[in-house]
């Protein structure tokens, strides 16, 4: 058989490392098989693998029929429920509050920061007197404060970093989410 | 428009039914199997689809399998049987497959 042909099959067999023997060899006989006989129909290497598709893909598509098949009890799909729950707990614990929190505070500083700075500096220009400003300030080494004009350019590069932080935040948080509840779904299938 | 989601969701419960009442006259192997399904364009299916599938009704005991030489100095081929279990599922795919015919032609009409 063709070398690219060969480790195709090879990947496949990794990729279906979950389903146990003797179904592992037999599923691997069966598309060795098919291989053969799409060769014999003139097809190429590459024609087969195309048509197989990409062995992760194939491996999955025999396990997603496997984790139907698991209704009702089982120790072995007991035990996948109690790991997901653990970790999804522990984890959620930390994880949804965290980002929770992150997301829309840092979304709102990257909002509220430039616009503060901004009015300093409208302040400071137009020598307007707005009271409290003296508490508006970028400071640079820990003690020197910014230019006012300098300041609000500081805080429109901080702003910008900020919502970016608090998007990113909310982003992850809406992934973990998702992925929780396909692992979820998957497993009580 | 695009029909193609509806398409993919009526195939998928009408594969099983097309394979099963294919091996119900004679044991495939499962190259057969697509083959035979890709005469018909609404049928055809890939190997990632079929064999999967295949699996599955061997594991739910609709179908048996039995690996046999072939003539033609290729590997062996895995052929299906449908076993006493599947005809009588392939009964009630039928019964049920009938009412929905009755059914939808009966609103056309309407």
């Amino acid at each position: 058989m063709d070398k690219v042909l060969e480790c195709y099959l090879q990947e496949t067999r990794k990729y279906l490392k979950r389903i146990p023997e003797p179904g592992r060899t037999d599923i691997i006989k069966e598309i060795e098989s098919e291989i053969y006989e799409l060769q014999n129909a003139g097809r190429t290497p590459g024609e087969i693998t195309n048509r197989l598709g990409n062995p992760k893909d194939l491996a999955k598509a025999y396990i997603t029929g496997l984790l139907e098949e698991e209704k009702g009890f089982s120790f072995k799909k007991f035990m996948a429920v109690c790991a997901f729950y653990s970790a999804a707990g522990l984890s959620g614990m930390f994880i949804i509050p965290i980002l929770g929190i992150i997301a829309p505070v840092f979304i709102a500083m990257g909002a509220v920061i430039p616009v503060l700075a901004f009015i300093k500096m409208a302040d400071y220009i137009f020598n307007i007197g707005i009271p409290y400003m003296e508490n508006v300030k970028v400071v640079l080494n820990g003690a020197e404060e910014a230019n006012p004009v300098a300041g609000f350019l500081i805080a429109v590069v901080i702003g910008i970093l900020l919502y970016l932080t608090g998007k990113g935040a909310w982003k992850l948080l809406v992934l973990y989410c998702k992925k929780t509840a396909n692992i979820k779904r998957s497993i009580s299938a | 428009m695009n029909v193609d989601g509806w398409k993919s969701q009526i195939k998928r419960g009408t594969l099983e039914f097309c394979i099963m009442l294919m091996i119900s006259k004679r044991p495939h192997y499962g190259y057969e199997i697509i083959n035979k399904l890709d005469t018909w364009a609404v049928l055809s299916a890939k190997e990632s689809t079929i064999y999967p599938l295949l699996r599955r009704l061997l594991k739910e005991g609709y179908l048996s399998s039995f690996w046999q030489e072939t003539t033609e100095g290729l590997p062996p081929r895995k052929y299906y049987s449908v076993t006493e279990k599947g005809s009588s599922y392939l009964k009630a795919m039928e019964y049920e497959w009938n009412n929905l015919l009755t059914a939808v032609n009966g609103i056309r009409e309407v």
